[in-house]
């Protein structure tokens, strides 16, 4: 098994000693960051997307493969950053919306979205419009992703656009919203660009909105 | 029949008029009776006044005292934030058990004493003076699971199932035992049944949760029920893959979110488990149309069979047309507890 097979394996498995071993042991062995991340990371993690839609790994699962690719990332990291070799696939601004404190969705979405290369702006739990308005115009993302757990604190999605377009940002960032009881049909209602059911695929429409 | 009467012949294995009603109403009821969701959830009177209301209006069968899942927590000593208009939360960036050796020092509130579960006390005091005669009052405690993500953190938790198992035993038996004290007062104090909100014991998947969460869950379930209660099990999410495990724990109901097909659950509980559920609250019953509601709950029925009460996989929308809320229960009210026919 090569360093970057096992590296995935350990990923997968949430084993982070074991992965951030491996990590110096790759870049020992000569891989390049930017080796390293396509090789090992981004495949490890988008299995652990895989396995959570099959229900086959449930939330301790993924937390604990997203802080192995985590130790993973904070060895490959300053290497990364002075890499021209790897562009980031984008960066975020990432937050539950005002009035919800309910983070663990927006949490593993970040972690997958980081593995999967994005950069992120996490803003945390109820975020005011006008904080959202301030991170997008300060950091400059490729697109902005909500959460909300309750329909109480839904309409604050909509909330949240009309602020963006109210301050001229709307057509510099696309939006994606998420959470339990968000749907296809209300990312529509409320102008977002999209919708995610899960984790996966709030990273697939990340990857597919930064494409377009 | 009264609603009561209803519910009661419902767990009592016999047959009732017609299908008994249940549905969660918390900010639904509040904005029915024009208040605002801080007040109910803090003030009994307005409470009680609120689900007399929305009750009678609406024919449910119960009252309930369900307003958010902080009570025990907020007692403990957790950060919870209020808001003005919407359910109380915790705050899971300050979580009062971020150092597992906290957990020894900590001492489980006492329901008489503590404010919010002596409020709810004097919340099922009220509902049963004022409305136990026509309404079965429903009483509330968190269960293991969820109780101890509210004090240790969602997220630290679930890392806490493989960095930590031995504790998760541990905050199991204090939450059990905290749930357990204030489930029997709430007996004690008048309530006909207590539901059992374990909402992050869908997160964990059924291994973890055969072996940390359904043993705590079970000996909840038991001791309510020695104390006198009958037992609402109400797990948010996706219990799909627990559904057979929930089926041994012995509750008088089991009450599906709108993620788990009744039809699975029947299969997997057998004939006698009492189901209850389960619209999707959102997609169906805000967004339908009282005919598409209407349709929706026999559907239901169809899949759930005779043991069956009706009701929403989860909290009303306060936003729900109320027409649509009036088709649950005109469905309820124009059918047996025989099976729907297909």
């Amino acid at each position: 098994m090569t360093t970057l097979e096992s590296m995935r394996q350990a990923i997968i498995g949430g084993q982070a000693v074991r992965t951030r071993e491996l990590t110096a042991q790759a870049l020992a062995e000569g891989l390049s960051p930017a080796e390293v991340f396509p090789g090992a990371i981004v495949p490890a993690m988008d299995e652990v997307g895989r396995r959570m839609r099959a229900c086959e790994f449930f939330i301790p699962q993924v937390l604990i493969a997203a802080r192995a690719a985590r130790a993973a990332m904070e060895l490959l990291r300053p290497l990364l950053v002075d890499s021209t070799v790897l562009p980031a696939a984008g960066k975020v601004v990432c937050c539950t919306v005002q009035g919800d404190l309910h983070d663990i969705g927006k949490n593993i979405v970040i972690m997958m979205l980081e593995s999967a290369g994005f950069g992120i702006v996490d803003l945390g739990t109820d975020v005011a419009p006008a904080q959202l308005v301030e991170a997008v115009r300060q950091h400059h993302p490729e697109l902005v992703a909500m959460s909300a757990l309750l329909t109480t604190t839904m309409v604050n999605m909509r909330s949240a656009i009309t602020a963006l377009e109210a301050a001229g940002l709307r057509g510099s960032v696309k939006i994606m919203v998420g959470g339990a009881l968000v749907s296809q049909g209300w990312a529509d209602e409320i102008g977002a660009d999209g919708y995610g059911a899960d984790a996966p695929a709030a990273v697939a429409l990340a990857r597919r909105l930064v494409a377009h | 029949m009264n609603g009561r009467e209803r519910i009661l012949a419902m767990l009592a294995g016999d047959t009732p008029d017609h299908l008994p009603f249940m549905p969660f109403t918390m900010m639904f009821a509040a904005d029915h009776a024009g208040a605002r969701y801080l007040e109910y959830c803090t003030d009994e009177r307005v409470h009680a006044e609120a689900q007399l209301q929305v009750t009678r209006a609406y024919d449910i069968d119960h009252v309930s005292v369900t307003s958010d899942p902080c009570c025990e927590a907020a007692d403990c000593g957790a950060a919870v934030k209020y808001f003005p208009d919407q359910p109380a939360a915790i705050d899971e960036a300050r979580p009062l058990l971020s150092n597992r050796e906290t957990l020894r020092a900590l001492k489980p509130p006492s329901p008489s004493e503590a404010p919010r579960m002596r409020s709810r006390l004097a919340l099922i005091e009220r509902m049963k003076r004022e409305a136990g005669a026509e309404k079965l009052v429903e009483g509330w405690v968190e269960g293991p699971c969820a109780e101890a993500a509210d004090l240790r953190g969602l997220n630290q938790l679930m890392l806490d199932f493989f960095d930590a198992p031995e504790f998760i035993g541990e905050i199991f038996e204090f939450t059990l035992g905290m749930a357990l004290e204030f489930g029997r007062a709430q007996i004690a104090a008048g309530a006909d049944l207590i539901g059992v909100g374990d909402a992050a014991a869908s997160l964990i998947g059924p291994e973890f949760y055969q072996q940390f969460v359904w043993p705590y869950e079970k000996r909840l379930i038991e001791g309510l029920q020695a104390a006198g209660g009958r037992t609402r099990l109400h797990i948010c999410g996706n219990t799909r893959p627990l559904l057979g495990a929930m089926g041994r724990l012995g509750s008088d109901i089991v009450d599906l979110d709108s993620l788990a097909p009744l039809d699975e659950a029947r299969a997997q509980m057998g004939a006698g488990q009492v189901l209850l559920g389960n619209l999707d609250p959102v997609r169906v019953l805000r967004d339908g149309t009282p005919a598409s509601v209407y349709a929706a709950v026999a559907a239901c029925h169809r899949q759930a069979g005779a043991r069956f009460i009706v009701g929403a996989g989860c909290e009303v929308p306060r936003d729900t047309p109320p027409e649509n809320l009036r088709a649950m229960a005109r469905y309820a009210r124009e059918h047996s507890s025989a099976a729907a026919r297909a």
